[in-house]
Formats: structure tokens, sequence, C-alpha cells
């Protein structure tokens, strides 16, 4: 019977390579790589407009064997630590209030990212044909899967063994009424996996994890250990020995195209638009968690920003490829704009908003504000001001019937979501780097935030078509949205968000946000 | 405090206030800067610990002197001009027992620069791996 060309290849490969007589990972891997993988005539479902060599390197040189043994022993130290030492010292009640619903947010987004991360890897194993890259790429799908149930494993551990599980048990629910939810999913999600394959590849592995992983799940260890939470490090940490190997991937994508034309003509617009598209969602929101969602601070998110993102990502990742032609984003002036003010300007919003969360959010108090002045000269005349008029008018009280969105409303500052990152705005009253664009497609108005959105959206507009909170909502009352959105706890009636996380403060309910009489209405239809 | 220009709280890090913003958005540093350094996390641990110790602060830092090591709660964070290089055969030795560079990995957190194995050592450097260097293969037996 006449073999096939596959089996004849291997046989003949087989016969110059012999197996290798020790178990060495490396002498494994080098023989692996040795027989005639045929991939360079690669048939992909997710094509992409640059020309993937066919000899790209992994870095690590993995074998199935050493990854499975090398990750198992992860697992066994992650988890003996939380069941064993952590639950003994009873260390979930030991964190922070403020910062325990700051983890609602960090591990139940970063979950939606892991997993769609999942399907992006999968997609560039498909689409590569190197097969160190194809094997590099595959590692990086289980990894993925073992980020997934961890962030899910952290959520439940605090919600069994904490203080207000609520937020932490089943935030998804929320993801139709919470604002953070859609701009989450355009980083976490469409960024990753949609469109060109090496496009979603420096998404998510050059700028998301090369770039963001360090302050969301590296630095954030610190802010965690210093409000009391030693369950995020240990998780987090385990997490990120994965990320290397992916920064890696991200890196030998890059390689992978060097030499294709279509790099000189595409590469530095697509790094911009990942660069534009990740920060603009995790500069704000990463801020936002650890300095307003802290009590113990642990430098100026600026400076986090300024050193994991600008002066380390940027010097050693981005400025060493300069010779190869890769620019500074053009975006960057923006983004260190963004760095220094978006997440004050989003607290600001996402306060006002507070109902409509899954967390609870709590002011400044006055040794804050001055830290926060100290830090940010300017910050008390633009946003300390208002905090302490809304904490005047009772914000915290559920008897006040004061809800600081009507500040905004009352004063004239609308707030709009742009339409590609869908991250709320006020460029009223803003001091980042946000302004207001409005464009007219297919007789709908669509609102923009900044030049560099508004350019992905020109050039395909049908990509971008996500309904936002209120034009969803348009003349609904809200505490009807948010009961029919699960935006409450397991009573019934009281809210899951709340604008504080005192033990004393009483608790909102549907019915204290019923008597405001609050109806969502679309800023754009105003115009 | 260090004075190095590696430390985690180097240069403008060690402003505050406006005089922390002026530097942060002064004209020359609204585009990035080539850097020829290297970040590695270590997640903290019995082994790691003692590589950081022995190692890393003792013969390593000897060999390099612009390597800062600095203990940030849950992790080691490292930073150093060229290349930061770990060989598991000597941490095996050192720890008494098989060790290696996939054991290692299990607590290498995170990296900046072109990290890569090659037989027992596990190497971060500021070099293009793959662009200006070729990545190597274990040599055969």
């Amino acid at each position: 019977m006449a073999i096939s060309a596959a089996t004849k290849a291997a046989t003949d490969a087989l016969a110059v390579n012999h197996a290798p007589v020790s178990v060495g990972a490396q002498e494994v891997h080098r023989w692996l790589q040795s027989f005639t993988w045929d991939f360079d005539k690669n048939r992909t479902k997710y094509s992409t407009k640059y020309k993937m060599a066919n000899d790209t390197k992994e870095q690590f040189k993995l074998i199935a064997k050493e990854y499975a043994r090398m990750e198992s022993v992860k697992d066994e130290r992650q988890f003996g630590s939380l069941q064993d030492v952590l639950t003994r010292v009873d260390a979930a009640n030991r964190v922070h209030p403020k910062w325990n619903e700051s983890m609602k947010v960090i591990s139940n987004f970063l979950e939606v990212g892991e997993y769609n991360a999942i399907a992006a890897t999968g997609m560039l194993w498909d689409s590569a044909t190197a097969p160190e890259q194809k094997n590099g790429y595959l590692g990086q799908v289980l990894d993925e899967i073992r980020h997934t149930n961890q962030c899910g494993y952290i959520n439940y551990y605090f919600a069994k063994q904490g203080q207000d599980a609520a937020g932490h048990n089943d935030a998804r629910r929320t993801r139709a009424i919470g604002p953070l939810w859609k701009g989450m999913k355009r980083v976490f999600s469409d960024g990753f996996i949609s469109g060109d394959a090496v496009e979603c590849s420096i998404n998510l592995q050059l700028v998301g994890e090369a770039c963001f992983t360090n302050p969301l799940i590296v630095a954030v260890t610190e802010w965690a250990s210093a409000n009391g939470d030693e369950m995020t490090p240990t998780v987090f940490l385990s997490i990120e020995t994965d990320e290397l190997r992916h920064m890696a991937n991200g890196y030998q994508t890059v390689v992978s195209i060097a030499n294709d034309e279509a790099a000189s003509k595409y590469l530095n617009t697509d790094l911009n638009n990942a660069f534009w598209t990740q920060q603009k969602y995790f500069t704000p929101v990463l801020g936002m968690m650890f300095e307003y969602g802290s009590h113990f601070k642990v430098e100026p998110w600026v400076k986090t920003w300024n050193r994991w993102v600008y002066e380390d990502w940027g010097g050693i990742w981005i400025g060493r490829l300069g010779k190869y032609g890769v620019e500074s984003p053009a975006s960057l002036r923006d983004a260190k704009k963004d760095a220094y003010w978006a997440h004050h300007d989003l607290f600001l919003i996402a306060y006002a908003l507070w109902p409509t969360g899954f967390f609870r959010l709590t002011l400044p108090t006055a040794e804050e504000a001055e830290w926060y002045e100290a830090n940010y000269p300017g910050w008390y005349d633009m946003y300390g001001v208002v905090y302490e008029e809304w904490r005047a008018r009772g914000c915290e009280d559920p008897n006040s019937g004061f809800l600081p969105i009507q500040w905004f409303i009352e004063n004239n500052h609308p707030v709009y979501i742009d339409r590609v990152s869908q991250v709320p705005f006020c460029p009223s009253y803003s001091k980042g780097a946000s302004t207001l664009r409005v464009l007219e497609f297919n007789g709908k108005k669509h609102s923009f935030s900044d030049q560099w959105g508004e350019r992905m959206w020109l050039s395909e507009p049908e990509r971008y078509e996500c309904q936002n909170i209120f034009e969803q909502y348009e003349g609904r009352e809200l505490s009807e949205v948010i009961a029919e959105g699960h935006g409450v706890r397991s009573d019934g009636f009281t809210l899951i968000a709340q604008p504080h996380t005192s033990k004393d403060g009483r608790l909102w309910t549907l019915d204290d946000i019923k008597k405001i009489g609050c109806v969502f209405a679309d800023p754009l239809k105003a115009l | 405090m260090s004075t190095s220009a590696n430390a985690y709280n180097a240069g403008i890090m060690q402003k505050t206030g406006k005089a922390f913003a002026d530097e942060y958005f002064a004209e020359e540093n609204q585009v990035v800067h080539e850097s020829d350094t290297v970040v590695l996390v270590l997640k903290k641990s019995d082994e790691l610990n003692t590589v950081v110790e022995e190692i890393l602060l003792g013969s390593h830092k000897a060999q390099n002197p612009t390597l800062i090591v600095e203990d940030r709660a849950g992790f080691w964070w490292l930073k150093a001009n060229g290349k930061i290089e770990i060989d598991c055969r000597e941490v095996s030795e050192l720890l008494g027992k098989s060790y290696s560079v996939y054991d290692l990995l299990v607590d290498v957190s995170s990296t900046i620069g072109r990290a890569y194995t090659l037989d027992e050592t596990f190497t971060i450097t500021s070099e293009l791996m793959g662009l200006d260097v070729k990545l190597q293969d274990v040599a055969r037996a």
C-alpha cells in the first residue's frame, strides 16, 4: 500500500534525525522541529494583510511535557496558598472594604479578557505558518484557559470567604446596564478577536499583554498588598508567569512580518490604533481602580503608567524596534494626558452613575483630597469642590433624594459615550484628552471623544454599532432599568452598587431610586 | 533611596506635583526614547528568594553593577542594562536539588525585553532576538 506524503516525510526525517537518547526537554524540542512540518501553504480562516514568515522561532522551547509539569506546579502553589494559609488567617476579611470593591471590577473584567484571549490565540495558531510560532500560540491557548479559571476562582474565593459577596459572585448579569462593561468588551473582546489576525496579535500580545498586563496584573499586586489583600498577589502573579511567553509571542509576530513589504505600509498605523484602543480604556479604568478604589496609596497612577507604559514598554519594546521602522505611537501625547487626568474624569462620571454598577464606590476623604492635590496640582478646583458639594447634598444617604448625575444635568454638562471605545466622557467638564465630535451615518448620530477613535470609525463604521446605555434605555426610569438589568442583591430590592462602603451607612434600594424620578435621555438627540 | 538610574523610582519618579508634571509634559517626552535596559519581575518563592539573594545580588551584580533589585511586596523587581542571565545548573547546585530552567519559569512573572531559554539558561536581553541575533537551538548531544 502506498504511504502518504506526510508519512513518507516523517519516515525520511526519522532516518536522518534519530530520536534523542536523552529526555532533555530542549533536545526533544529541537528534534521535533527537525521534522518536515509543512505549514508554508497553510490555509487559514483568519487572514491577514501581512505575510508571516515560515521560520519564526519560539523563545522558550516548550514541549508539552514540560509545559504541563510547569503549569501544574503553579496551580499547586496557588491553590495550596489560598486553601491553606490564606483561609486559616482569614485573609479575605482583612482586605480593606474599598479594595474589596475594586477587585470586583478587576478580576471580573480580566476574566472576560482571558476568555477572549483563548479565541484570539486559537485564531493566531490557525493563521501562522511557522511550526515554532504555532507552538507558542498553542501554549498560550492553554494558558488563557487556565487564566479564565483563575479569575473565576478568585471571585469565588472573595465571595465565599470575604465581605460583601454581591458583585463578586455574579457580576456579568449587570452587563447590560453597567457603562464600564461595553468599553471593556471593546478592548478585551473586539480588539483581540475581530479583523486582521496580525492586528489582533498587536492588540492582544504586543500592546495588551506586553504593555498593560504589567500595571493590570503586576503593579496591581502592590496596591492589593498595601490594602490587606494577599489573595490577589497569589493569583495574579501566577497568571503573569505565563504572560512573558505571550509577550514573546507578540514580539515574534512582529519578527515574522518584519521583512514583509506590508509592514512598512501598515505596521505603524496598526500599532497606533492598538495602542490607542487599549490605553483609551485601561488608562482611566486602572487609574480609577487603583487610586479611588484604595485606602492606602502606593504611588500616583500617573507614575505607575509612566514607568510601565511610557519608559519601559515604550523604550524597551517600541524604542528598540525603531531601526526596523517602528515609530513612537502618534497618539502618545494624548495618551500621556489621559494618564494624568482621565481617571479623575472617569471617576467623576462613574460616581455620578453609581446605581448602574456592580460595585460600591466611595468619595475621597479630606486626607485623600490632599493627596490628590499634592500629586495632581489643580485637582481640587476641578474635582474636589464637586465632591464636597455632592457630599453636602447627602449623596451617600438614601434619604437625600440626590443622585450626582443630577449635578451634571443641572449644570448643563451632558455626558456622552464615545462610539468607538464606549468610554463615557463629559466634554464640558474634563481635563483628559477628550473633546466632542459628532458624525452622522445611516441617519444616526455618533459621538466621539478623540481623533484616534474617530479615524478608526471612519475606516469601518459598521464595526462600531454597539448601542450605549443612553440609546438603549432612552425614556426609561432608572429603578426599572436596574431591576430589569439584575442590579439588585438577593433580597430583590437592595442595589448591588452603593455610593459608600460604610458598614453603618444605609444601603440604597430600588424605592430610593424610584422616588427621585431619574429618566434616561440620549444627549445626542439634543444636538 | 537608590540613586541608580535603573531604580524603581529613578529620575522623574523622584519628583512630585508640578515638578513632575513639568517634566512629564515636556515636549521631548511626548515620544518614546529607546532604552538598552531590561526589566524582570520574579514572584517571591523559596527558590526565587535564594536566586535573588545568592546569585543575582552576588556574582551577577558583581559582573553587572547596573543591576537593581527591589522588593515590591509580592515580587522582586529587577532592572539592568544589557541583560540578566540565570544559569539553572548553578541554582540547582545551590538549592541541592534538581532545578531546570522550566522550574525557574514557574516563578518568573514578567519580562520587558527579549526573554528566552537555551539549555538550562534563562536570559532576558535588550538585543532584538530573531532580528539582530538568531535564536539558537540547544546543541546536539
